[in-house]
C-alpha cells in the first residue's frame, strides 16, 4: 500500500511537491528517490513521466518525491542572494529533509531529465547524503566516433539526407528557441567531477534517449567519452536508440520506467529492509 | 496586500484529487474554479493558470486549481481518465472550493477542454458564471483532430530519427495514453447551449475564430485576445502557453463583476 502526499515545505516554505510513502517493507528505511524538474515543465514531468516513475517506484517500495524547484511550477522564489546553483543545492537538501521526516530515509537517489540531470549531478558533487543519480540525457561530449557514425552513414544515404534537410529547415523556421536546450560544461571538469562521486561510492546510472543524437549516437560513445571511468562497476549506461527525448510514447516510456526499477533494484535492493 | 502562498491539498474520494487553494488576499469576495484542460493542454498552460490563480487572489479573489482523476499529481492512470468522472471531480472540486473560501457564488474558468468541462459541471456545481478561453465545444472534431496530430507526430523528423510504427503510437494522444472509454465519450459530446452567463476569451487567429455566440447562446459575450495561443502547433508541443493578456482580461472582467 502506497500513499501520496502534498507538501508546503523548505527554508522559506516556498517549494511544493508530492511524495510517494510506501509502506515500510523493514527495520532500516531504503532509499529515497528524488526527482527534479526536467527544463520548465512542472512536477509531474514531460507527459506524466514524473508521476508514472515515482509511482513506480513506490510500487516497489522507494520513497519518492517529485517537487519544484525555486520559482519553478508552484514552487516560489525563496526571496535569498544565492547563486542559481547554490539555490538548487539547498532546495534539494529540503526535499532530503522532507522525505527523511516523512519516510525516515537518510540517503537518496537524484534522477532528473536533461537540466533535472544537470541539476543532478550539481548537487551529488558535494551533497553527502546522495547515494547514487539517474541522469536522463544527462551529460556526454561529441568524440571521434561520434562523428564517423553520425556523418559517414549520410554521405551515401539519400534518405537520410532528406531527412537531415528536413529537420534543418524546420530547425531554421521555428522560433530557435528548444525549450529542453542545455549548455555544457567542459568534458574535464564533468569527467573529474563524476570520478570524485565515483571514489565517494555513489553508483551512477546514464540513459541516453533517442532524441539527442546531435551528441550521442552509440552506447560505445559514453566510454569514448569518459575513459577508464566507464569501466567502474558503480557507473552504468545505456542508450535508448529510436525513442524521442522525452519519451512521448507510451512504450518507450515503459522501457525506461523498467530500467530505472531494475537499477535501483540492483543497486539499491530493498529486500531485508536494507540497502548497501 | 499581502497574499498567502498557495496551498497544496487532497480532496475528494480518498483524498485522490490533488489541488492548490490560492486563499484571497485580506478574505474572499469571490471565489473561482479553474478547470485544467487535459493532456499536453494541461502541461503547456499551468503556468498561466498559475498567474491567473495569482493575481485573483491578489484581487481578493480565491481560486481553486486541481488535477481530474488520472491527470496531474492527482491519483490514477492517465489511461483512467474518463470524461463523466472529470465533470464529477469539478463538481467535487467546487464543493472544497466553497468549504475553504466560504463564498456560496462561484464562477468558473476553464481553457480547452477545460471549458468544456467547466460547460458539463455548470449546473451540477452550481456555477454562477463561466470564462471559457478558447473553449472545445465539438467533442468529435477534437477526437478527429488528436488522431491526426497523434499520427504526425509518430512521423515527426524533429522529433524521432525515425518514423514510429502505428502500433507503438496507438491508443494515445501526444504524449498520454488513452481509455477507450473517453475516447467514445468525448467522440459522442457536443456542448449545448450554456445555461449560465458566459464569457468566451479568444486567442486564435481571426480567420480561425469559431462564432461563440451560435453554439454557446446569443448571450455569450466574446473578447477577442490580442495574443494567439499555440495550443495545435506541433512544433510547439513542449512550449509553455503564454497568455499575459488573458490573465489581464480575466482579471479586469472580475475586478469589475466581482
Amino acid at each position: 500500500m502506497s500513499a501520496e502526499r502534498a507538501f508546503r515545505f523548505g527554508r522559506a516554505h516556498h517549494l511544493v511537491g508530492v511524495a510517494g510513502l510506501p509502506e515500510p517493507a523493514g527495520a532500516a528505511a531504503p532509499v529515497g528517490v528524488i526527482v527534479l524538474n526536467a527544463g520548465m515543465v512542472h512536477r509531474v514531468g514531460p507527459f506524466r513521466l514524473h508521476v508514472e516513475i515515482t509511482r513506480r517506484l513506490n510500487a516497489s517500495g522507494y520513497p519518492t518525491l517529485r517537487f519544484d524547484l525555486s520559482s519553478l511550477g508552484d514552487s516560489s522564489a525563496a526571496d535569498e542572494s544565492r547563486t542559481q546553483a547554490q539555490q538548487v543545492n539547498a532546495d534539494v537538501a529540503d526535499a532530503m529533509d522532507l522525505l527523511a521526516s516523512q519516510a525516515g530515509c537518510s540517503r537518496f537517489v537524484l534522477l532528473g531529465l536533461c537540466s533535472g540531470a544537470q541539476n543532478a549531478h550539481g548537487v551529488a558533487i558535494d551533497e553527502a547524503r546522495v547515494a547514487g543519480a539517474i541522469f536522463l540525457d544527462g551529460y556526454a561530449y561529441r568524440t571521434l566516433g561520434f562523428r564517423l557514425r553520425h556523418y559517414l552513414p549520410r554521405l551515401w544515404s539519400a534518405a537520410r539526407w532528406r531527412r537531415f534537410i528536413s529537420r534543418s529547415l524546420q530547425a531554421r523556421s521555428g522560433p530557435g528557441d528548444d525549450v529542453f536546450a542545455v549548455r555544457f560544461p567542459p568534458r574535464d571538469q564533468v569527467q573529474r567531477e563524476l570520478a570524485l562521486m565515483l571514489d565517494r561510492g555513489l553508483r551512477l546510472h546514464f540513459i541516453y534517449s533517442g532524441g539527442v543524437t546531435r551528441y550521442f549516437n552509440h552506447p560505445r560513445q559514453f566510454r569514448e567519452c569518459f575513459g577508464r571511468l566507464a569501466d567502474r562497476p558503480e557507473v552504468s549506461a545505456r542508450l535508448f536508440a529510436g525513442t524521442d527525448h522525452t519519451y512521448a510514447l507510451q512504450v518507450d516510456r515503459q522501457r525506461l520506467l523498467d530500467d530505472i526499477a531494475a537499477w535501483l533494484r540492483d543497486n539499491f535492493p530493498i529486500s531485508g529492509g536494507s540497502n548497501p | 496586500m499581502r497574499v498567502e502562498p498557495a496551498q497544496p491539498c487532497q480532496f475528494g474520494s480518498g483524498g485522490s484529487l490533488f489541488g492548490l487553494y490560492h486563499a484571497a488576499a485580506g478574505g474572499a469576495r469571490a471565489a473561482v474554479l479553474l478547470c485544467p484542460p487535459l493532456g499536453q493542454d494541461m502541461v503547456r498552460s499551468h503556468r498561466v493558470y498559475r498567474q491567473l490563480a495569482d493575481a485573483l487572489a491578489q484581487q481578493g479573489i480565491a481560486a481553486l486549481r486541481f488535477d481530474y482523476f488520472g491527470t496531474g499529481d492527482s491519483t490514477g492512470a492517465s489511461d483512467a481518465c474518463d470524461w463523466e468522472r472529470c465533470t464529477a471531480d469539478a463538481v467535487a472540486a467546487a464543493a472544497e472550493l466553497r468549504a475553504r473560501s466560504g463564498c456560496t457564488r462561484l464562477i468558473g474558468f476553464g481553457a480547452r477542454l477545460g471549458g468544456a468541462i467547466a460547460l458539463e459541471a455548470a449546473g451540477a456545481a452550481r456555477l454562477a458564471e463561466l470564462l471559457l478561453w478558447d473553449p472545445l465545444l465539438d467533442g468529435h472534431a477534437c477526437v478527429a483532430r488528436l488522431d491526426a496530430m497523434q499520427e504526425a507526430l509518430r512521423a515527426d523528423p524533429m522529433r524521432f530519427s525515425a518514423p514510429r510504427s502505428r502500433e507503438d503510437a496507438a491508443g494515445q494522444w501526444l504524449g498520454f495514453p488513452v481509455g477507450a472509454d473517453l475516447r467514445r465519450q468525448l467522440d459522442g459530446w457536443r456542448a449545448a447551449a450554456a445555461t449560465v452567463p458566459v464569457r468566451v476569451f479568444d486567442s486564435q487567429p481571426a480567420e480561425a475564430r469559431a462564432d461563440w455566440r451560435a453554439q454557446l447562446g446569443a448571450g455569450t459575450e466574446v473578447a477577442a485576445l490580442s495574443s494567439t495561443a499555440s495550443w495545435d502547433v506541433l512544433d510547439r508541443l513542449e512550449h509553455a502557453i503564454l497568455a499575459p493578456d488573458l490573465v489581464r482580461a480575466v482579471v479586469d472582467r472580475l475586478r469589475v463583476a466581482a
